[in-house]
């Protein structure tokens, strides 16, 4: 399983740019979109077996940057070899913890991990905006399926450009919309 | 009267009597759990969509309605869940014969008034009978406050430091003035693993800059992320069930724990409760943040104790509102912060309903500083009672979270927090800290004992540090390069937590040695006598030695 995982395309492409990133003088790489993030041919995970994570399975979990767990050292950030990326969670460890909570009965939870795994590829500033831009007459209808479009269509972030479509109706419903 | 009985002249200068008491008063809302404004509980489901919620149809639904009905209820179970006998399920709740994972399976099928109805019917022994089983973690334990009126940072390192190696698993900071908020949570980060690593440290401050700095590394958890009961205080608030739910995802996108904050009261002092008990509005809270997927709850009304604590039956409702969280499979922060009464009677019965049984976190938080230093309009408790809460967990045999310590292991802490944080000021670009408020930080007793900081220079510094992009690793290099290795390496782990994400998991916590401790490996597994957690063996012998105690031995 360890195997098929680590050489998935998504780790290589991290990978490689992760190395470009750092001939470029350390600029860092963007996390990549996740796949359906596979755990091979056994499925999804176990909360009994392969929780914690990083102690059960650490061939799992890898930096935003692809890097593994036990790469990352402090021997290594004292010698500047790790940016802030490299301590970032990546969309597949998300989708794994969301298999965890699910088996764990908190399906509840998994979908707010699964919503959270799109949102690792927007950067931080792009993020608060939006978030901001949900808050009560801040936003038209328009503007909100704007944020929408670009939800899905630059950042593949479909289940929460779902929720925001979803949201401009209920604002729009409500009579929350900006100028309401 | 003309003249006065002796003993009510004593009585009326009680400390008692310098609370504030109100009868019910429906129309506003200050009614604990019993509103005859309170819906009846119903649904209906139509292909999959609830189209009735608690007597109301979709088409009436306010934003609320919306998010419980979509995101919350359960609709695989619902009906089978709405068909047990309210008072039936109350029973089961203080059933050892009948699983906790059996009631939480139903629950989650329950609407609002579901719930409300199963709590009524369950008196405070029963209620603190079914935290014990219901608590979502197995072993209970505690959050502290960390702040000062200065925002001293050496002394909040100091105070991090001592919180933590008392037994704190969370503790939380949070501002006198605004723009300090990344120098408390930086003081937090660093006292708090000098003082026990793996402690999570939080900056409770506006929505916004609170992510911003969980995104730096700079706080490893949030909590006070707010959510309401009617749609026009969620307005007033200035977000929707739409914006806290992105909310909620932002922070688990950037691996960070969180947890929602929400209370009994917070209707009625905004003024739009509907006529409704302040427990069902509470329950909608809770039902709202099952629904985004977030992971815990802060309430027990927490700012607005006040309110419960004045109405018949306010204080039973509080736990009432925990026990609500819990039944919905959330982790509890319980409260037991906001001062609501003069009187230590009432403090000490207060604390009672959720000590004796044990929650995720007891207090949200204990003062871990003289209760004139505390920034969130003080606490139940704070340092100069902790010697009394030691001695309960003494006399009750009951694990508050809390451990025994010498002085000199206080003085040792406290005095290595503040010389690390010096160093990574220093290292960092922040104002520098000097040996004398190094000194004054190790020995006080709070920031009265502390000199004035030149707070305009400390701002400049602030923003610079943020302007530089400045980040938890920024710290790990400082720390590592200061000779504070086995720091270096905590905060370290604490952005390594990041990446693996266990710690996202339902009420998750670090012991010393980073390993995680959430309900999805350590599950409560209480059913009746010789089950569960149990204070026995080492953590007992701990516990039970307090330095007070006189040995036979040595006499």
């Amino acid at each position: 399983m360890a195997q098929i995982n680590d050489i998935s395309p998504e780790v290589i492409e991290a990978a490689v740019k992760r190395v470009l990133s750092t001939l470029n003088g350390g600029a860092s790489a963007n996390p990549e979109p996740a796949h359906s993030p596979s755990n091979g041919a056994a499925g999804k995970l176990d909360a009994k077996k392969d929780y914690p994570l990083s102690k059960m399975r650490p061939e799992l979990v890898k930096s935003a940057t692809g890097l593994a767990f036990n790469e990352i050292t402090l021997d290594k950030v004292v010698e500047g070899k790790l940016g802030f990326d490299d301590v970032r969670i990546r969309p597949e460890t998300l989708e794994y913890q969301a298999q965890i909570a699910e088996s764990g009965g908190r399906p509840h939870v998994a979908t707010n991990l699964r919503r959270a795994a799109e949102l690792t590829r927007i950067p931080d500033e792009r993020v608060l905006e939006i978030y901001v831009a949900l808050r009560p007459y801040r936003s038209t209808k328009q503007e909100m399926m704007a944020i929408a479009e670009e939800l899905e269509n630059k950042y593949s972030a479909k289940i929460c450009a779902k929720f925001v479509r979803e949201a401009a109706e209920v604002y729009d419903k409500r009579g929350r919309l900006k100028g309401q | 009267m003309a003249k006065r009985q002796k003993r009510f002249e004593v009585l009326a200068d009680r400390p008692v009597n310098k609370d504030g008491f109100i009868k019910e008063w429906v129309d506003v809302g200050l009614v604990a759990m019993d509103s005859p404004n309170d819906p009846k509980p119903s649904i209906k489901i139509q292909n999959g969509v609830v189209v009735e919620l608690d007597g109301k149809r979709r088409d009436d639904f306010d934003m609320i309605d919306y998010a419980i009905a979509d995101y919350c209820v359960d609709k695989r179970v619902a009906e089978e869940a709405m068909a047990v006998d309210s008072l039936k399920f109350a029973r089961m709740m203080v059933d050892i014969n009948v699983p906790r994972a059996e009631l939480v399976r139903l629950a989650v099928g329950f609407t609002p008034a579901k719930v409300v109805s199963v709590l009524r019917e369950l008196n405070v022994v029963e209620l603190m009978m079914a935290m014990q089983k219901m608590r979502t973690r197995k072993q209970p334990m505690n959050q502290a406050h960390v702040t000062n009126v200065k925002d001293s940072a050496p002394l909040l390192a100091a105070d991090a430091a001592e919180a933590a190696y008392r037994g704190f698993a969370e503790i939380e900071t949070t501002v006198g003035i605004a723009r300090y908020a990344p120098m408390n949570a930086l003081a937090l980060l660093v006292g708090g693993q000098v003082g026990r690593p793996g402690v999570l440290s939080q900056c409770a401050v506006e929505e916004a800059a609170e992510l911003n700095m969980g995104m730096r590394g700079l706080t490893s958890y949030a909590e006070t992320v707010s959510v309401y009961g009617t749609e026009q205080v969620f307005i007033d608030g200035d977000d929707t069930p739409w914006s806290k739910f992105f909310l909620a995802s932002a922070y688990a996108s950037r691996g960070l724990k969180m947890r929602y904050t929400s209370g009994t009261g917070s209707e009625v002092l905004m003024g739009y409760a509907e006529g409704k008990s302040m427990l069902y509005l509470e329950v909608r809270c809770i039902m709202v943040t099952k629904g985004a997927g977030v992971q815990g709850l802060q309430n027990g009304s927490i700012s607005c104790i006040g309110v419960p604590g004045a109405v018949p039956a306010g204080i039973r409702t509080v736990l009432a509102e925990n026990l609500a969280t819990v039944l919905m499979n959330l982790e509890v922060a319980s409260g037991n912060d906001q001062t609501f009464t003069h009187s230590i009677e009432r403090n000490t019965a207060r604390m009672l309903m959720q000590f004796l049984p044990g929650t995720d976190f007891i207090f949200s938080g204990y003062a871990a500083e003289p209760n004139y230093d505390n920034m969130f309009a003080g606490s139940t408790h704070d340092v100069d009672d902790y010697d009394d809460y030691l001695v309960l967990q003494r006399d009750l045999q009951v694990d508050g979270g809390l451990k025994p310590v010498t002085e000199a292991g206080v003085i040792e802490v406290r005095n290595k927090a503040a010389r690390a944080l010096q160093a990574v000021f220093e290292e960092v670009g922040l104002p520098p800290i000097t040996d004398d408020e190094v000194e004054r930080a190790t020995y006080a007793h709070g920031s009265k004992e502390m000199g004035d900081r030149n707070v305009p220079e400390d701002l400049r510094g602030i923003d610079g540090f943020m302007k530089r992009g400045s980040t938890g690793l920024d710290v790990v290099r400082a720390l590592a390069k200061r000779g504070f290795r086995d720091v270096a390496e905590a905060v370290l782990e604490m952005q390594k937590a990041k990446v693996a994400g266990d710690y996202l998991q339902t009420s998750a916590v670090f012991d010393d040695k980073f390993n995680v401790i959430s309900s999805i490996n350590h599950p409560n597994d209480y059913e009746g006598p010789g089950t569960g957690y149990r204070l026995t063996g080492e953590r007992w012998e701990l516990l039970k030695n307090i330095p007070q105690a006189i040995d036979a031995e040595q006499i």
